[in-house]
């Protein structure tokens, strides 16, 4: 019954469609960027918006550790948001308190991420707070506390963190995709580590990474908000908060995969499989990117119409079962395709109809009009980027990889500008040979 | 008191809604559209996109309460149905892509597309035309029909959902609130007929009584994309729920378990009462930060906790919805720590955990579809000022005003003994999908 979706699919994309959609003007502001002393600064101000949002973006990832390291990037991160800062208010001075819980109570928070090159901190907080809240972060990541009791903490709250992240699925099998796919070993290790290699390390470890990964050199800082309140100062204090100096990454060599599809399968204690699909994409800063968007969001409508119950316009479990990322931030950039069996009544089928699509769409001449998708790579792609959060990462990611930080006008334009020959070549270039991961529930088998 | 002064408001309004627009008409505010009904903008050109809604008074199971559901299809069904292009509000907004998503609740109608923004006056032309007059036939409201129960089956399998439904037909004895906004049973929604659903769209979504929300990458240049509406006319006043005299616990079968509690709040008039409700449910239950679902967290409890209060025109509701495992624990949690809160807390936690709460806000009401659901929905509960996240606006003020003494007399005066229901599974199936 579901056989004749990938017909229906490729037929809509091979069918000249109504008349072009519009795609949006170059409309938004650019990003201004400064250099600071080997720091980068990204400033997006914009004085409708409550709050200020700060990405501080250091050389120090998963390509700074060894493979005996896995786990020190997102320690030290840990440890710094654990750090005992002093939370002055109008009450008086309070005692001093981890980072984390000085800002929230300044009104704010403090996250971060670890990347393959880089630790990603977010700062964010109440326009008035944001002078107070980034000095308490500069404190911070200038000065960690690494004394045995933070340290130990911050090691606590990453093994729950951990097991937390081993309940979700999709997370386990991106988490071995990535394996599967980086260039190095390093890179490919888990980004907060495992309790084993973690229970490893003590305060000297993590003092050792920070002396040696913190450094001013690749530093980006990426504003956004209302900037208007702060210092003038404060961007760029918080630019050369850590000590000069550059740093490499450590190369591990891993002998790359070769044959056809990959699978790889793990068992979890979760309630249904997951089946997910990677494949290789290109950077923002490549030819490929805008079509590579207007392709995943071809990919993503075709994946929903399969699995939507017919008939229905408003957003089901089941049209929410599938899906597809282009997760063209990271670096090696990729491709995922998921199904989530507990949402989808044939995950199995839903899967297989999905990897044929993209098979066909690599093999076979494509015609007709694509503008339909390219509004909806337009649109997915501007509703993404709404928060200061992901304003401040996608300006820094074009900052890093491309000649500009503009990020919403140059995604649009490279949308704009696709062909159907383009998607065509994208397709082939990048849709032939997946890796799939398998998500199952413990004491179920391939064969179920 | 609040709500007449609204409505004078309104009358006010109705009397201009002929006039021109002013594309620097002041920003936050009701201003008239120019064939009746109102519109607030909120602009924002920092981002790429365009959030456009339009919110209507309208009372899910029709105005002699008596059809549950009629709303559900009436605002589907004049989503989908062909305008004069030919083709249909949600297949306009899927084209220029763009995201269309209705909300029915038991006393309002939220339509609300967010789209790429050179899109927003094709979208804003379609939106009230599809709605200001609505062209509804059989096609549109079987479409309608099979969405409705696709979503009902689904909602059985939502305890936070079920349980609101059931709370509110324990607190309400009559009135929109007393019924759920989606029937669960198929039989109810083919019972309505073509008619019945092309009646209450003609009457519940006409211009007068809608207010069109503008918020994101657009400026007040699009009002002039409305070219429907008659003119003339009033919104209609808000759809008030009669109160239970002695609201009763009970035990209800279905899909899955949950245990939810409610209380009986202040009417959004009471600004200062409401955030104070707001600032208790932040405090306790927010994910991650909440005191509630931080003890939850560290005792690994598989229980999930939402706890809200729905600001809602007499009287707002707080509500709070456990799902998953050891319902029961959790409940005794959640009355444990309310019952702490009855004594004022000290200020310096009272003024980290205030400072939170106001930064919560603000982080929940900054892209362009958040706020354009905040001014939609306190627009039509009666007090568009009071929207979260509006820069001058009362919200953040009636926040600062908050002390910890008045947040414990809050306690004790709303948040007593609560409405029970305990919601039992009977036999847990999983949804199929075809």
């Amino acid at each position: 019954m579901r056989s004749p979706f990938s017909l229906c699919a490729i037929a809509a994309f091979t069918i000249a469609l109504s008349p072009s959609p519009t795609l949006a003007a170059a409309t938004v502001p650019v990003p201004a960027v400064e250099n600071v002393a080997g720091a980068t600064i990204v400033r997006q101000p914009d004085s409708t918006a409550s709050l200020v949002g700060v990405a501080y973006v250091v050389r120090a990832g998963l390509d700074r550790q060894t493979l005996k390291e896995n786990g020190l990037s997102a320690l030290v991160a840990e440890t710094i948001v654990r750090t005992p800062v002093a939370l002055r208010q109008a009450q008086g001075d309070m005692p001093a308190m981890p980072l984390e819980e000085a800002i929230a109570a300044r009104g704010g928070s403090v996250r971060f991420t670890v990347d393959p090159s880089d630790v990603r901190f977010y700062v964010e907080s109440l326009a008035d707070d944001a002078p107070a809240v980034l000095q308490l972060f500069r404190s911070a990541i200038a000065a960690p506390d690494f004394s045995p009791p933070t340290v130990r903490e911050a090691r606590s709250t990453l093994v729950r963190e951990i097991a937390q992240t081993q309940q979700i699925a999709l997370q386990v099998g991106l988490d071995m995709l990535n394996a599967a796919s980086s260039s190095q070993a390093n890179v490919g290790l888990p980004e907060l580590g495992t309790p084993n290699s973690l229970a490893q390390f003590f305060s000297n470890d993590a003092r050792g990474f920070y002396q040696r990964y913190y450094r001013r050199g690749g530093v980006l800082v990426s504003a956004a908000g209302r900037l208007e309140v702060l210092p003038p100062d404060a961007l760029t204090s918080l630019a050369s908060a850590l000590p000069e100096g550059t740093t490499a990454a450590v190369p591990v060599r891993v002998a790359a995969l070769s044959g056809a599809t990959h699978e790889i399968v793990a068992h979890r204690d979760i309630a249904s499989p997951w089946l997910i699909a990677q494949y290789p994409a290109p950077k923002v800063d490549s030819r490929d990117f805008g079509p590579m968007l207007v392709l995943a969001a071809f990919i993503r409508r075709t994946l929903s119409d399969i699995a939507q119950v017919p008939g229905v316009v408003s957003p089901t479990f089941a049209s929410r079962s599938v899906g597809a990322v282009y997760a063209y931030d990271r670096a090696p950039a990729n491709l995922v395709l998921y199904v989530n069996g507990g949402l989808n009544g044939n995950p199995s089928r839903a899967f297989a109809t999905a990897l044929s699509i993209v098979n066909v769409l690599a093999a076979t001449r494509l015609q007709g009009s694509i503008e339909e998708f390219k509004a909806e790579a337009a649109g997915d792609f501007a509703n993404d980027a709404t928060t200061l959060e992901t304003r401040t990462w996608l300006a820094a990611v074009f900052s890093r990889e491309s000649a500009s930080p503009d990020f919403i006008n140059g995604a649009l334009a490279a949308i704009a500008a696709t062909t159907p020959d383009d998607v065509q070549r994208v397709a082939r270039t990048y849709l032939g040979n997946p890796t799939i991961a398998l998500v199952l529930p413990r004491g179920a088998n391939l064969s179920d | 008191m609040r709500r007449t002064a609204f409505a004078a408001a309104v009358l006010g309004l109705a009397s201009l809604c002929l006039a021109p627009y002013h594309a620097d008409a002041a920003m936050q505010q009701l201003n008239p559209l120019p064939r009746g009904g109102s519109y607030v903008l909120d602009p924002d050109p920092g981002v790429g996109t365009a959030a456009i809604g339009l919110w209507f008074r309208a009372p899910g199971a029709g105005y002699d309460n008596a059809t549950p559901g009629l709303a559900n299809l009436a605002a589907t069904a004049a989503a989908v149905a062909p305008l004069a292009s030919g083709r249909s509000l949600y297949a306009l907004v899927h084209t220029v892509g763009g995201q269309l998503n209705i909300e029915v609740y038991p006393d309002i109608v939220g339509i609300a597309a967010i789209v790429p923004a050179s899109a927003s006056r094709r979208i804003v032309a379609a939106m009230t035309a599809a709605y200001f007059a609505p062209a509804v036939d059989d096609t549109a409201v079987k479409t309608a029909r099979a969405n409705a129960a696709v979503l009902g089956v689904q909602q059985r399998y939502e305890s936070d959902t079920t349980l609101h439904d059931l709370l509110f037909g324990q607190i309400f004895a009559n009135g929109p609130e007393h019924y759920p906004p989606l029937p669960t049973s198929v039989s109810q929604l083919t019972s309505i007929s073509t008619a019945q659903v092309s009646d209450f769209a003609k009457r519940a979504f006409r211009a007068e009584n809608g207010v069109l929300t503008l918020t994101g990458n657009v400026d007040a240049s699009s009002v002039a994309a409305v070219t429907d509406g008659p003119g003339g006319g009033s919104m209609d006043r808000p759809f008030d729920s009669t109160l239970a005299p002695t609201p009763a616990s009970a035990t209800s079968t279905g899909s899955v378990d949950g245990v939810g509690l409610a209380w009986i709040g202040p009417p959004i008039a009471d600004e200062k009462a409401a955030t104070a409700l707001d600032f208790i449910a932040d405090y306790l239950f927010r994910e991650q930060t909440g005191v509630v679902t931080k003890a939850l967290d560290k005792a690994q409890s598989d229980a999930l906790v939402v706890g809200q209060f729905i600001t809602l025109h007499d009287p707002g509701v707080m509500l709070v919805t456990i799902g998953g495992d050891h319902e029961k624990q959790a409940e005794q949690h959640v009355l444990d720590a309310l019952s702490a809160l009855q004594q004022p807390m000290d200020r310096q936690t009272f003024e980290s955990a205030r400072e939170a709460f106001l930064y919560h806000v603000a982080a929940d009401t900054q892209t362009p579809q958040e706020r354009a659901d905040n001014l939609g929905w306190y627009s039509v509960e009666g007090n568009l000022d009071y929207a979260p996240g509006i820069g001058s606006g009362s919200y953040e003020r009636a926040a600062r005003e908050l002390d910890p003494q008045y947040v414990a007399d809050i306690v004790r005066r709303y948040l007593g003994k609560p409405v029970v229901v305990d919601l039992v599974a009977t036999t847990p199936q999983k949804e199929s999908t075809p």
